[in-house]
């Protein structure tokens, strides 16, 4: 199922959520090795992860996390502007329609054929997201190899200026513009699978 | 022309390119903003004797290509090899220090010097569970390359592949993809990977030592392959298994 919290939490989200920043800390900290604050051991929290940020959870039937995205408004700082706006050759794109995709995080447990799965399934979610709510345009920071994963979805990808060296990576930022056809777009990339809003139990809470 | 805009003009080139024809034409404009004059976008696969989806756009000299091939240069070429170990674009000129150099390499870097091709930089392109490719760019032998326009080369061949995979069709091949192997037949090839045999597989696990056989045996036919090392080598490729599965015990 697909969850859309922000920091209302009811125990559903708090269960994903707990899962969730474990799982960051797992695959940003210990397998990447990303230079990032761990909270308690156990957590990977950071200054962004405010009441602000939007989290979309992948989680099996125990809500337990398989997968999650970290969404930032751009009217406020966010990872570009405030850590990298040395990636952007002109100004770091920013308004109430255009949000940072951040974090996104496939749960290491995951196996291949599962793992391209589920990562299908955020990616769609982030489409959906996008659609249902008027963001039409996601931003976001990626290394290389990941960078050319993202171009393979088949949405409308730019790339906001040159790639620079960062901490042993080469790093680039990309704009994805959404609109009506990025279904069909990622549809023809393979990548198309969205799970049907009635199995999104936390939209209900989020908005509550 | 500021370089950036080399990477903006070409990426929307790219995204709306219908055929290897304009992707050719886009590649050639992107690299005459460089001052470049020689590209190679291509799958790493050997083009004389494979079949299936792959691109291959280059304006390297009209020879060059069946001599490649006629050797089977597509899966050994050294800047190739160095694909493999690289995770972002690097300098021909690096690539002595990237892999062993055998004297047929040296000799394949010498005849694309005769021919021509000078120094060139290549960016390594690849998405799970696909072939490999990569896209070169190299100057006139004897000339400088432009260094400055590294990062724009590296844009440059990301957007390119990405264009080749979508025109080529290679990406319909992944999207029918579905789970190949059970999870105890993955425990059994990884086992195997690490060079135990089905009796010792079969300790491990706790498990029959024929059930062990049977399992090894469903995974090499549901691959199609006939021996043990080549169904390692098939689940390392499509992500199954891991080099840092097999090599951390």
């Amino acid at each position: 199922m697909v969850l859309l919290v922000d920091s209302t939490i009811d125990s559903i989200a708090d269960t994903a959520f707990r899962s969730m920043f474990a799982a960051r800390k797992s695959v940003f900290i210990d397998l990447l090795k990303w230079d990032l604050p761990v909270l308690d051991g156990r957590f990977e929290i950071d200054q962004f992860d405010d009441q602000h940020a939007r989290y979309l959870i992948i989680t099996d039937a125990g809500h337990e996390h398989l997968a999650s995205a970290r969404l930032l408004p751009t009217t406020r700082p966010h990872i570009l502007d405030t850590l990298f706006p040395a990636l952007c050759r002109g100004q770091v794109p920013q308004g109430r329609r255009v949000w940072e995709i951040t974090r996104f995080c496939l749960g290491r447990q995951l196996r291949s054929a599962e793992r391209r799965q589920i990562r299908n399934q955020l990616v769609s979610a982030l489409a959906t997201h996008a659609l249902e709510t008027g963001i039409d345009t996601y931003t976001g920071v990626a290394e290389m190899a990941w960078l050319q994963q993202i171009l393979s979805f088949g949405w409308e990808c730019r790339a906001l200026g040159e790639p620079l060296p960062n901490q042993g990576c080469l790093l680039g930022a990309l704009e994805i513009t959404i609109t009506p056809d990025t279904p069909a777009g990622l549809a023809a990339g393979g990548v198309w699978s969205p799970i049907t809003a009635h199995e999104m139990p936390a939209r209900r809470a989020a908005n509550a | 022309m500021p370089r950036f805009e080399v990477a903006e003009v070409f990426v929307n080139n790219a995204r709306s390119a219908p055929t290897r024809e304009a992707l050719y034409d886009a590649l050639i404009q992107g690299c005459s903003d460089m001052g470049i004059r020689y590209f190679a976008l291509t799958h790493h696969i050997d083009f004389g004797k494979e079949a299936g989806p792959a691109v291959r756009v280059h304006n390297y000299p009209p020879d060059w290509e069946e001599w490649f091939d006629e050797r089977g240069l597509g899966r050994t070429d050294p800047i190739h090899r160095a694909c493999n170990l690289a995770s972002v674009g690097f300098a021909w000129s690096a690539v002595p220090g990237m892999i062993k150099l055998t004297p047929d390499d040296r000799s394949v870097l010498e005849r694309a010097y005769q021919i021509g091709i000078g120094q060139g930089f290549t960016i390594p392109a690849s998405v799970p569970g696909e072939a490999l490719g990569s896209c070169s760019f190299a100057v006139d032998a004897g000339q400088r390359f432009p260094d400055e326009f590294q990062f724009v080369c590296q844009l440059i061949g990301a957007f390119a592949f990405e264009a080749a995979r979508r025109i080529s069709g290679s990406r319909d091949v992944l999207a029918d993809q579905s789970p190949i192997l059970t999870d105890r037949q993955r425990d059994c090839v990884l086992w195997a990977a690490r060079g135990k045999t089905d009796w010792e597989i079969s300790v491990i696990l706790g498990v029959g030592h024929e059930t062990v056989i049977q399992h090894l045996k469903h995974a090499r036919e549901r691959y199609g392959v006939q021996k043990r090392a080549l169904l390692a080598v098939r689940a390392l490729f499509d992500g199954l298994i891991s080099f840092s599965d097999i090599l951390k015990h």
